[in-house]
């Protein structure tokens, strides 16, 4: 059995992949493909420790998540769409008419 | 079953309901929505003689009707009705008099062409109905909402020429000053709830019962820190405000004479029967309040027998038939004062009866003089019109007999027990009810003189004018109130004829049996025990002949008649005051009261008002300013952070998030 740490590290490593495109990255589309990496890490987590507890809670909150994420992926595009008719693109740092 | 007790709403909503019909469609209706009024008055005026005889039968009735805030604690605010001797004698009254003043009213303001008729009698019709409200009202608070109603009326009807300049500001003038003293009844209805928790007339739970009870050491209230004796003297001072208010007494008697710019029927129902009666009334009803505190007595007989001269001999030099009226009604209720203080209750109410009925007749008189005259009403241009209008000129006579105090008119009896209970409780040991004697004495000789001035001035002697000497008709519906009132008030007196039944044994003291029974803390008895028990009033056991008094200040009353016989009764009149020098132009300008009210209006409390203002603008805006600064200016310099870019605050979220886990773990001791 694999040790429950090996998970926890390949999960924070997605998780920090994925806050690293977010902070780094202007693109709307790899802003929405960052944000479906820190989602699976934390699916990770919850399929691991509930591997490793021998409890089926943790898998089927996997499956409502991946449930939640496509739904979320579907309204990301949705948005992306509106910005780039709205400012002819997709880059986020264009779209700063809400500010003070 | 329905019983006449059940109507006694009605009474109160009939002129209701004519003031809601002249409002909204008297346009259209004739006479101007008077004859609306009339009916309903008159319907009011059959219900309130059924109420009488039921309560002669010896019934009486209190009800709650409607309550409309219920306390958490004990404390509920209800509308209810009283109905016991008093109230019920007050209702007749009131209905007589506003039914006779509705009629009045068809011949001086419809036969004269008046513009604005339905506001008029909305007006009437709003003013009876509150104050017949105010007579049955069963609680406190009940009574100061129709009292303000009263008030509120009285503005509108002084006010009712309002492109003229003298009414509206007469008006602003009685509603002000009025305002000033039911400001204190406020504050003592609040006190009352405060104290006792309840603020009903009747009953053991009553706040009079209660407050007895607390003096005799039965029970205990909340007196806030004070004597029960001294609170409850507290609180029945400031009730009193709103009496010395509204019925006129001195120092808040200056709204009176200006409200004479008012129609003159309305003059009739306002200062002379209702609204001022009111204050006089509410010290009735709640007399069990008073007689516990022998202070209060005092400071009420004080104020009563001053007001009474003081305002009497103001009266002796006025021009204008009106005025002198006016000032005799202030004196009249300084008398109904005098005898509330003085122990006297059956002869206040007395005096308050025979009081309604011949200044109304008194003052409808002088309306039709004035009608007569073309709405001139400086006496010095009238005289002579006895001959011309003998109606008026009798029935006037009649009312004015019963004013000064000659035997027998209404007025000689009641004024005599009011003089005869003062001195009696005076004379038990009681200077300051002994001054109040004297003066109230002394006023009778005044009130003697400028009353038949006022006559001789008026109907005797030579014509000095056009308009005297051809007076304009004037038709029944102004003769059948003045017929009406001048037997009343030729009669009235004999109801309560003590003198006589003293002297001969003849039990002929009705009005006494008639408030001898009813609910058992409002009756005579338990009225006279309480004025044993506190201010001691009587407990000497003196006994004193009626006759010595009542001929004392019967022979001042002719005395003055005499005098002014002598001045005025004569073909052409001269200003004999004049001789009076400095005096008259005290007297005329009603002793400078005006002035130094609205010194201190203007002088004084205009700078308090300045100063509190600069101090509201400096230092609490300040305050307040200061405070919402700092927050705009940080909020000016925070709000930079929301620049718009999704990177930037992603990176706050992060940034935030790491902060978060730091704190955390340096807390939770992770990386030790």
């Amino acid at each position: 059995m694999v040790p429950p740490e090996y998970y926890l590290l390949l999960s924070a490593a997605v998780f920090c992949i994925g806050l690293f495109g977010i902070l780094t990255r202007r693109n709307a589309l790899l802003f929405l493909m960052s944000v479906e990496l820190m989602l699976n890490a934390a699916n990770i987590n919850l399929v691991a420790f509930s591997y490793v507890w021998g409890n089926i809670t943790g898998q089927t909150f996997g499956l409502f998540t991946m449930a939640l994420a496509a739904a979320e992926v579907a309204v990301g595009i949705g948005i992306i769409l509106v910005l780039y008719r709205s400012f002819d693109g997709v880059d986020v740092t264009d779209a700063t008419t809400m500010r003070w | 079953m329905v019983g006449i007790f059940d109507f006694t709403p009605a009474i109160v909503l009939l002129p209701f309901v004519s003031f809601l019909i002249a409002l909204a469609v008297g346009d259209h209706l004739p006479k101007g929505g008077a004859l609306a009024g009339i009916t309903a008055t008159a319907g009011s005026l059959a219900l309130a003689i059924g109420t009488v005889l039921a309560v002669a039968g010896g019934r009486t009735y209190d009800a709650t009707l409607y309550t409309w805030a219920e306390g958490l604690e004990a404390v509920n605010l209800t509308f209810g009705v009283l109905i016991d001797p008093l109230s019920a004698l007050m209702l007749l009254i009131v209905t007589l008099v506003a039914f006779l003043v509705h009629v009045f009213s068809l011949g001086y303001m419809n036969d004269e062409d008046e513009t604005g008729l339905p506001r008029y009698y909305a007006g009437l019709g709003l003013f009876t109905a509150s104050m017949l409200g105010f007579v049955v009202a069963d609680n406190l608070l009940m009574a100061f909402m129709f009292f303000e109603l009263v008030g509120l009326c009285s503005y509108l009807l002084i006010g009712f020429h309002f492109r003229e300049p003298g009414p509206p500001s007469a008006a602003k003038k009685a509603f002000l000053v009025t305002r000033f003293g039911d400001y204190f009844f406020l504050v003592g209805v609040v006190a009352v709830f405060g104290t006792f928790g309840t603020a009903a007339f009747v009953g053991s739970e009553s706040f009079p019962a209660l407050a007895e009870a607390a003096l005799r050491g039965e029970t205990s209230v909340n007196t806030f820190g004070f004597a029960p004796q001294t609170w409850f003297t507290i609180v029945g001072l400031l009730v009193l405000g709103g009496v010395i208010g509204k019925s006129a007494q001195y120092p808040l008697h200056t709204w009176l004479p200006d409200a004479m710019e008012g129609p003159t029927p309305v003059s009739a129902l306002i200062h002379a029967a209702t609204m001022v009666a009111a204050g006089v009334y509410l010290v009735a009803r709640m007399y069990g309040f008073y007689a516990i505190s022998p202070t209060a007595l005092a400071i009420i007989a004080f104020v009563g027998g001053f007001t009474a001269l003081f305002a009497a001999t103001m009266g002796l030099v006025k021009r204008e038939i009106k005025q002198v009226l006016a000032y005799s009604t202030i004196s009249q209720y300084g008398y109904m004062m005098l005898a509330l203080g003085g122990g006297g209750y059956v002869a206040a109410t007395f005096h308050l009866m025979t009081h309604a009925f011949f200044k109304a007749l008194l003052f409808l008189g002088a309306g039709s003089v004035i009608i007569a005259m073309h709405h001139n009403e400086d006496m010095w241009d009238m005289g002579g019109l006895r001959s011309k209008m003998p109606v008026t000129y009798y029935t006037f006579l009649s009312g004015s007999l019963a004013l000064a105090g000659i035997f027998p008119f209404a007025g000689f009896w009641s004024k005599d027990e009011v003089l005869y209970e003062t001195l009696l409780h005076g004379l038990d040991g009681d200077p300051i009810l002994l001054a109040a004697y004297a003066m109230g004495l002394l006023a009778v000789f005044f009130t003697g003189l400028y009353t038949f001035r006022m006559v001789f001035l008026t109907f005797h002697g030579d014509p000095r004018s056009g308009t005297a000497e051809d007076p304009h008709g004037v038709r029944w519906n102004v003769k059948f109130p003045l017929v009406v009132l001048g037997v009343l008030a030729a009669v009235a007196g004999f109801v309560n004829m003590v003198p006589v039944k003293k002297v001969t044994g003849l039990k002929i003291d009705f009005l006494h049996k008639w408030l001898e029974h009813g609910y058992a803390g409002l009756t005579v008895e338990h009225y006279g025990e309480l004025l044993h028990d506190f201010p001691h009033y009587g407990s000497a056991g003196l006994e004193l002949s009626p006759l010595g008094p009542g001929a004392v200040s019967l022979g001042l009353a002719l005395a003055g008649a005499v005098v002014a016989h002598r001045l005025y009764n004569v073909p052409e009149p001269v200003e004999h005051t004049d001789r009076l020098g400095e005096i008259k132009t005290v007297l005329y300008n009603n002793y400078y009261q005006d002035e130094y009210q609205v010194w201190i209006a203007n002088g004084l409390t205009r700078s308090i008002a300045r100063a509190a203002n600069k101090f509201d603008g400096g230092v609490v805006d300040g305050v307040v300013n200061g405070v919402s600064s700092v927050s705009l200016f940080s909020g000016s310099r925070i709000r930079r952070i929301q620049t718009g870019v999704v990177s930037n605050y992603a990176v706050l979220l992060t940034l935030g998030l790491t902060a978060l886990i730091l704190a955390f773990g340096l807390a939770g001791g992770w990386f030790v």
